[in-house]
């Protein structure tokens, strides 16, 4: 099993390396949304130091939550290529062979926990570089050790764990592209507004900030935010391993769902 | 309990597949296919060959009735049957964002290929089978007899006992089905594979297989060697085409020494007879005789397309542009290739 869970996921990673517009189309939209509202919102007392719970400016409060939003949009095309291989009649193939639904499943949720990762980084990384010409960026004013390198790592793989999960749950459920992409929409912004992304705590009614506290982007960007920020976890009412905790709570329970679906859907049709 | 068969062979006892309760895609389908041998499941487009092929390699459930790979019940033992057997489904299922090389890898290890063996047995394929020079590009960037041919490789890396083809040369043109049954016969003579082909081309079920079952609706109609199932005919088959209708035509032929049979169909009379050149002339005196006048007369020799005809009642339907010239080339084709063997 580990021999053909490794040939599968060697074949997603090939498969994403050779489609670059499907990266580029994960990048887009955190890029965007660090170009425009980043910027725009990032201005009077938040453009100033130690605002925003922690962070020296809203655009780092902000970037950081990008970093955490990628792993939505990239783990998006993991689950719309299960539609892709079943039209163009590769999953057939694959269900054909003796391989479990498990190694097919799984080969896949890896990929889609080590693809975001580095984009991941590479949002980052480009908030990081742009004053360099001549826009607000991120600056990270904690000296991030071992552990809390671990624990940012930590965050962003099982927050892309439970997305991809989440996607290929939709991928392996619905048969046709337009069906995934309308349903992914719709998820996709009310995650990201009910999030913790976007805006600061003291901006969030309560009744958001209910539900934000519980969203799995929220409890990722928050470890992140802790590690990038010195002080941070000061504004936060639990330790960054809570959170991690609450996420891996939800990543599990994803996981378990979209392996049932993925089961159901690659077995002996009736 | 599955009847068990045994090793190499393929064995189905009343097979049924009905779906959402109403529609009967397969209806009570029984028949042997013993180790070593090509068969052909010969039909119309939605007559129910894959279908069959689907319950026969473990991906659809039955609704009734029993199935059996190489002694392995296909309900009860998926794994282990999928792990003997090989499958080209008639739609391309390779790997476009993959290259022909990394496409059979993938297989050898879904196959559990020692991995010793994995890249002399890919190197060999990729030679055998003409994609060795295209083995490093982009699988999307081959020619549709490339694809086959590459199908055929990861559907064989393996070395399966037994083969299923569904459709296998379906968009092919006459040069790429020549080269796809070349390379099918000759792995079957080499490893003494058992064939099983779904096609709706009848001259390559007359030519490739050892025993054809002519499968409509969902029921077979007919199983025997090509060969049987001609002569199965009686003979030769005259078709008369009477200028008018005359209710006595039928009467008066029916009469004609050698003629053993007559039929109606679409204002023609359909002639069985055991030596039909010697008796056209005969048969035009008669009509003469009797005062019908005729548009024309047709001889021909029994094909499968009146096998066909004889056991469903009408014409078998292609929808395919391929003409029947087409077809008898590739048919001659792959054996002269062949050399006469199968």
């Amino acid at each position: 099993m580990i021999r053909e869970l490794m040939a599968l996921t060697k074949r997603e990673l090939l498969r994403l390396a050779r489609n670059p517009q499907a990266l580029g189309t994960s990048l887009l939209l955190p890029i965007l949304y660090l170009l425009l509202f980043g910027q725009g919102f990032n201005f009077g007392k938040y453009a100033s130091a130690g605002v925003v719970l922690g962070a020296p400016t809203y655009f780092s409060y902000f970037a950081a939550g990008m970093a955490g939003f990628v792993a939505v949009t990239a783990t998006l095309f993991i689950g719309a290529n299960v539609i892709f291989d079943r039209l163009f009649g590769i999953l057939k193939r694959i269900s054909s062979t003796p391989a479990s639904s498990l190694s097919i499943f799984g080969s896949r949720l890896l990929a889609g926990m080590i693809q975001p990762v580095g984009l991941a980084f590479l949002v980052l990384g480009l908030a990081i570089g742009l004053p360099h010409i001549g826009l607000s960026g991120l600056v990270v004013t904690a000296s991030i050790g071992v552990l809390g390198a671990v624990e940012v790592l930590l965050a962003i793989v099982v927050l892309s764990a439970m997305f991809a999960s989440l996607f290929l749950a939709i991928g392996f459920s619905v048969e046709q592209p337009q069906t995934y992409f309308a349903v992914v929409n719709a998820i996709n912004l009310p995650v990201l507004l009910t999030s913790a992304a976007l805006y600061p705590w003291g901006f969030m009614p309560a009744w958001l900030q209910s539900i934000a506290s519980y969203n799995p982007v929220t409890l990722a960007i928050e470890v992140v935010r802790i590690n990038l920020f010195a002080g941070a976890a000061s504004y936060y009412p639990y330790s960054s391993w809570v959170y991690l905790l609450g996420l891996l709570g939800w990543a599990a329970a994803m996981i378990l769902i979209a392996a049932l679906l993925a089961r159901r859907a690659l077995g002996p049709r009736h | 309990m599955a009847h068990a068969g045994s090793a190499g062979s393929i064995e189905a006892r009343a097979l049924s597949k009905t779906f959402n309760g109403t529609v009967h895609a397969v209806r009570e389908v029984s028949f042997h296919v013993p180790s070593g041998e090509i068969y052909g499941f010969l039909g119309p487009n939605g007559a129910g060959k894959t279908t069959t092929v689907s319950m026969l390699t473990a991906g659809l459930e039955p609704t009734a009735g029993e199935a059996s790979v190489d002694g392995l019940d296909v309900r009860r033992q998926r794994e282990a049957v999928r792990r003997r057997i090989g499958i080209v489904f008639q739609e391309s299922t390779a790997d476009g964002d993959l290259t022909g090389r990394e496409n059979l890898e993938l297989a050898a290890a879904l196959y559990s290929v020692p991995l010793a063996e994995v890249r002399a047995r890919v190197d060999s394929l990729l030679e055998r089978l003409q994609i060795g020079e295209a083995a490093d590009r982009l699988a999307k960037t081959y020619s549709g007899g490339m694809r086959r041919r590459l199908e055929l490789a990861a559907g064989i890396v393996h070395s399966p006992k037994i083969l299923f083809l569904d459709e296998p040369t379906l968009g092919l043109d006459p040069q790429g089905r020549a080269g796809f049954w070349r390379y099918v016969l000759e792995l079957r003579r080499e490893h003494e594979m058992t064939v099983f082909v779904t096609t709706h081309y009848l001259e390559e079920a007359d030519g490739m297989c050892d025993r054809i079952a002519i499968i409509d609706h969902g029921t077979i109609v007919a199983t025997g060697t090509p060969g049987e199932l001609k002569d199965r005919l009686g003979g030769d088959i005259v078709t008369v085409r009477p200028t008018a209708g005359s209710p006595t035509l039928s009467a008066v032929l029916a009469a004609v020494p050698g003629v053993a049979s007559v039929a109606e169909q679409d204002g023609s009379l359909r002639l069985k007879c055991s030596n039909g050149e010697a008796l056209v002339p005969e048969i035009v005196v008669a009509c003469q005789r009797a005062g019908v006048g005729l548009q024309g007369v047709s001889l021909k020799r029994p094909s499968l397309d009146e096998v066909f005809l004889e056991f469903t009642g009408r014409e078998f339907r292609e929808d395919e542009g391929l003409s029947p010239t087409d077809r008898a080339v590739i048919v001659n084709r792959v054996r002269q290739q062949m050399g006469g063997r199968r």
